[in-house]
Order: C-alpha cells, then structure tokens, then sequence
C-alpha cells in the first residue's frame, strides 16, 4: 500500500469510528434508554392495529414530561408503523408494527403539547388515512 | 453509420429499449410528484386513460398512486438499469477477453424475455392496480381484501420471470468467462471465483516476500473482476427474489381459482423480511457498487490512458466488499423493534459503515488516477463518470446517516431514505455513469462521434441540477417529517413537492436533450434500422473473431 492510499485508509477509519461512537452515546438523547439504560417505563399504553386502523386504549393517552413511557403496538393482519409526530408534522419517534410479533418502544417526551399517531409502514391504499390527530397529550408534571 | 456487428447490434438494442424505460419510469414519477402537490390533479387524465384502462374511474386517487408506485421501481431497475447492464456486459466482456460469447442464441432471448417480464410488472400495476409495492412486506402481497389477487398473481409472474432471465444471463456471462475454446484459454471455476473474491489477490498479498512471482500467472482485468464478484450477488439476489415470486403465487393461484385462502401466519413476517432484505440488498449494497466499481475501473485508465492507481489494492478489497454484502441487510430493519438489537447494531450499522471504507479506497483510487492525469480534457464521458462519482458520494453518505441505530428513528420510512439516499444514488450516481457507458461506447460501436458540444454541457448540467435538487428537496422534506409512500390530503409539504416537480421537470428536459443529441448525430431511420430483424445468422460458426470492425487491441482513450 502507497502512504497516499494509507493515509487515506486510517482516514476512513477514524472518521467511520468517530462517527458510530458519537451516535451510539447519549449525544442522541434516545439512545440513553434505547441502548443503554433500558428503564422500567412509568406507564403502558397497548396499541392495536387492524384493518387500516389504529385503535388507542383511551381516547387521548394522557403523558407526563421527564416520564418513561412503553408503547405496545399489535398488528392482526399486515405490517404497520407507529408514528409519533410533533404539532409542526416533525416526527418524535417511530417503530414497525410485525403482526405476530412484540413490539415495544420505551419513550421520554421532554416537551409538553400534542402529539399525532400516524402509521409510518405501508398497509394498503388506505395506508394515508391511518392519523389520529392530537392522540397524545403531553403535560408538565 | 458503418454497418453493424451482430453484438454492437444486439447492445444497441438493450440501451434504446432500456432508455425507453427510463423515459416511462421518468414519466410515472412526474406523475407521482404531481399527486404529492396535489391528489386530484390527475383526475382529468384518468379520464384520458380510462379508454385503455377500464374501471379506473372508480378507483381512488391512492389507488392509481400504489398502483404507479409499484411499478415504478421494477420498471427503473429491472427495464432501464438491468437491460442496459446487460446489453453493456454482452460487448465488454467478449470484447475485453477476446472471446466470442458462449451461447450466442441466449442475447436475444435475454433481451425479449427481460422487456416482456418488465411489462409484465408494469401492466399489473397500470391494468390492476396491484399495490403491494416493491417491498412485498409479507402478508400484504397476499391481503387480497387490500391487495388485487390477480394483480398480484401478474406482478409475480412478471418477477419469476425477470429472475430467470437474470440468471440465464450470468450463466451466459460466467460461462463465456470461463469458456476454454479459440481465440484464447479460459479460466477455471475454482481461479475464477478466487479472482472474483479477491482470495487470490489476498493470499499473494500475504505471501508476497515467501514466494516469487508466478511467470505463468495472467490475472483479469480488474473491471471483469468486479462484474464476477458483482454477478454473484447478481445471482443471489436473482434466487431470492425468484421465491417471493412463487410464494406469492402459491397463495395467489388457489385464490383465483377457486377463491380458497391460504394460512399466511405460518410464513414469520420478521423472517420473511430478514430473508427478502438479505437478498435484495445483493442489488442495493453488492452488484450496484460492485458494477459501478468495475466500469469506473474500466473507463477511467481508458479515458486517461493511464493504469488505475492502486489497482492492487482494489483488487484486495474486492473480498471484503464480499463480507460486507453478506451482511449489511440489517440496516433495514433498524426500525424494527423484534429484530434482535445485536443484528440491528452490527449488521445495520457497523457492517454497512464498512461500505464506508470500501468505496472509500475505490472513489480514492479513481480520483486519484483522474489527478495524477493533469492536465485533462474532459471528454463527455469522463464528465459522466466524474457526476456519477459525486452522486454516489452524496448518495451512498445519505444513507450510512440513516445506517443508525439512534438517528434511524427519526429517518426510517420518510422522504430522506428515498430521496437523499435512493434517488440520490440511482439518478445523481448510477444513471449518470450509464449515460458516461452511453456516451464512450456508442461512437465505439457506431464509427459516429458524439462531440463535446453545448447539448453535452447542458445534459449533463441540467441531469444534476435536476436529480440532485428533486432527492435533496425531498430529503429536507423528510427531515420535516413527510413520510415515504404517503399521501398527504391536506396539502402539507406542498412547497417541498413544488420544487421538487420543478426539478423532475429539469431532469425531463435533459433527458429530451442528450435524446435530440444522440438522434442528430446517429440518425432517426438509422436508430430505426437498428432493431431491423438480421438474416439468419450461422451462430455455430462466428462470422467474425472480435466485434465487426474493431481492432484487436483494447480501445484507445475516447476524446
């Protein structure tokens, strides 16, 4: 190997490590509870997808900032995505929904506000449909 | 226009039909743009289409949309890019070796059987509005109260078919590889695929000061090497994607037939997209790299007259390119809470930053033979090919962001993954580099030149301008969360899609340009003669040793 193509090799290598390090840290907020803490959740919601709809425990899921929160999400027929998005259309968080398999998402919110549920995974022409607007409420403790 | 060869004929053939496919997929996805700007803009022209489409005016606006958009890809990829591979590998590498192709009956059948598969696909979601989309997240493709079921029993005809054909035509290719006949020896199986894999190269590299140097040995051209390396992903991806397409029919046929459902449960969703990704990432992360690669390392030192710097490193990291193909289709199930974390982790994101220094030595190999060559003339290939490099760069760094275990979760499924990524490689990189194949191979082919004038500039320009502005438009869309393969009703994201149609719109134009081009200087009646059937062709006895009218020696750089 010529000291050019070396240099540029450990280049590489720095750069691909630096960059997998940082965003595996806690610099991504999340990943604080999605990779390393792994919380117990302060409170559970189960949520059911079927037949193009999504189907909430409770009409408005009332949260708490600064508080863990696990979304369960069951699909009965085709895949789906759960989707969580700001007042703005930003999106929060997301998960694929597998029929027949668990699917779990531990969350903190930090901001209070609503929050849409929107599905993220293609299901059918009817998939664009799949919005609750304002599905959760989040509050300040 | 000197007559033509029965192979420059037949390659000829690949690239117009595949541009023709370019042009419908270009078509579909102005159309697709246009629905995001506003849903019920195509009602007046679904009336137009009705007359050759019955029953459409009772089908909803996603439906025409699902139905288009699952086309679309299948028409991109297996129309426009596969048939112009293919029609580029039937000249290069018989050419290159100095040998006949080893089944010469198999080109046009490769050919018709490939365009009638794609039209296939297409016609199931134009005629049926099958929408399952690409992905066949399983059960969808078999949902049949979501899913037409003779939609789905068209499209996956339509796949099996494009499968075998792509089988068929790597077996044509390694079979003329490895053919031990006149003019010259072929390789073995076994020295071959070492090749292929790069083991050759590594051992020899490992042992280089215990053994002298084989005088005997004559190594592949390193663009034949990365072909076999890639066409072995080819083919992976090929059986894959061929048993989706029967599993869909096991469950398709007895519908029609005798409307019996079949149990989907018993078939795992999560293993189903584990398999189904394992395979077709063989495509997205092993062949396109691996043929992108190899055609930089053909037409750069043939461009420049000059040897690939670090040719013997490329050739080394043509194996680890192996183990990263292997095992990279993780990242798309990032988003997927039951996929193990290990797999999500390693798989999903370390082995595809290896992507990261793979192409990192190629691009740096390339740059560097283009730098060492100063001062250029930049001919309109290697313009291309240069485009192409930074489309892919800008592409393939979109993507190793969404590879994330933490910022996949804001990324996954939106604008940003098939606009800064997708797009961004297959227009930005990998259409461009065929129009680079295009632009050095048909004054090759012809005896026509293709001169370095306005129409050039303004192609190539316009080309970028669009495909780089309508994927990162896109992309900012989809930082502002819109989401992938969504209808939005109410309007959000509007002035994202404005510009992004702007431009498409863009790219349509130069499209119609470099199009004007080539018809002006090739002929249209010549054009048209092109595709006149030939006379009986004696095919056991070649009517020529190498194509008709070239030299025995490789081309000389192309200005």
């Amino acid at each position: 190997m010529e000291k050019k193509e070396l240099k540029w090799f450990i280049a590489l290598i720095v750069i691909a490590l630096a960059f997998n390090i940082i965003t595996l840290t806690p610099l991504i907020p999340w990943q604080s509870w999605l990779l390393w803490n792994r919380p117990e959740p302060d409170k559970s919601f189960s949520i059911t997808f079927e037949n193009n709809e999504i189907i909430l425990p409770e009409t408005e899921l009332q949260i708490q900032t600064e508080k863990y929160v696990e979304f369960s999400a069951v699909s009965k027929d085709v895949t789906y995505g759960l989707g969580v998005f700001r007042e703005d259309g930003t999106m929060v968080f997301q998960m694929q929904v597998l029929p027949a398999r668990e699917n779990k998402f531990v969350w903190k919110f930090d901001e209070p506000g609503f929050y849409t549920i929107r599905s993220t995974e293609y299901s059918g022409p009817k998939h664009p449909d799949m919005v609750i607007k304002n599905a959760i409420k989040v509050s300040t403790q | 226009m000197p007559s033509l060869g029965y192979q420059e004929k037949w390659t000829l053939r690949y690239a117009i039909v595949g541009l023709l496919f370019l042009a419908l997929a270009g078509i579909e996805g102005i159309l697709m743009r246009l629905q995001l700007v506003d849903p019920g803009i195509l009602d007046n022209i679904e009336r137009v289409i009705s007359v050759i489409r019955p029953g459409s005016p009772e089908k909803t606006v996603a439906e025409q949309f699902y139905g288009m958009l699952t086309a679309h890809p299948i028409v991109g990829i297996y129309g426009f890019v596969y048939l112009s591979l293919m029609g580029v590998f039937y000249f290069l590498v018989p050419f290159l070796l100095k040998k006949d192709i080893r089944f010469k009956k198999l080109v046009p059948f490769n050919f018709f059987l490939q365009v009638f598969a794609v039209l296939l696909c297409w016609s199931s979601g134009f005629f049926t509005y099958f929408n399952s989309l690409y992905t066949l997240y399983w059960p969808l493709p078999v949902s049949f109260d979501r899913v037409p079921a003779i939609g789905a029993t068209i499209f996956s005809i339509g796949l099996v078919l494009i499968e075998l054909n792509i089988l068929i035509f790597a077996f044509n290719l390694f079979a003329t590889v490895l053919r031990r006949s006149n003019p010259t020896p072929g390789y073995s199986y076994g020295r071959f695929l070492a090749e292929a894999f790069g083991i050759g190269r590594l051992v020899r590299f490992i042992r280089r000061d215990k053994r002298k140097p084989d005088p005997n040995y004559e190594e592949l051209p390193v663009f034949i090497v990365a072909i076999g390396r890639g066409s072995v992903d080819t083919v992976i991806n090929a059986i894959i994607l061929l048993l989706a397409g029967v599993l869909i029919l096991i469950f398709s046929f007895p519908f029609l037939i005798a409307g019996l459902r079949l149990n989907a449960s018993i078939i795992d969703p999560l293993v189903y997209k584990n398999i189904f990704w394992w395979g077709l990432d063989m495509i997205a992360d092993g062949n396109v790299l691996m043929y992108t690669a190899g055609t930089w390392y053909l037409l750069i030192p043939l461009l420049l007259n000059r040897k690939l710097y670090g040719e013997s490193i490329v050739r080394t990291v043509i194996l680890a390119d192996l183990l990263v193909s292997m095992f990279v289709w993780s990242h798309h199930l990032l988003a997927d809470q039951s996929q193990p974390l290990f797999l999500r982790v390693f798989s999903g994101q370390f082995v595809t930053w290896g992507e990261f220094i793979t192409m990192g030595l190629t691009i740096f190999a390339v740059l560097m033979t283009v730098w060492q060559a100063r001062p250029i003339k930049f001919s309109p290939p290697l313009k291309f090919v240069m485009g192409s490099i930074f489309g892919f760069v800008l592409g393939g760094a979109a993507g190793l962001i969404q590879a994330n275990s933490g910022l996949n979760v804001i990324l996954h499924n939106t604008q940003w993954v098939i606009g800064t990524h997708a797009h961004t490689l297959l227009l930005g990189g990998l259409t461009t580099l065929i129009f680079a194949v295009i632009y050095a191979l048909v004054p090759i082919l012809t005896k026509v030149d293709l001169p370095n004038n306005k129409l050039v500039n303004f192609h190539l320009w316009s080309w970028m301008a669009g495909s780089l502005g309508m994927s990162y438009v896109m992309g900012f869309a989809g930082i502002e969360g819109m989401l992938r393969r969504t209808l939005y009703y109410n309007g959000e994201y509007r002035d994202y899609m404005v510009i992004a149609l702007i431009s498409a719109g863009l790219m349509a134009v130069s499209f119609v340009v470099f199009l004007i081009n080539l018809i002006q200087k090739l002929r249209f009646m010549n054009i048209l003669r092109i595709f006149k059937p030939e006379m009986a062709v004696n095919l056991k006895k070649p009517a020529y040793n190498t194509s008709a009218g070239m030299s025995e020696q490789p081309a000389k750089a192309v200005n």
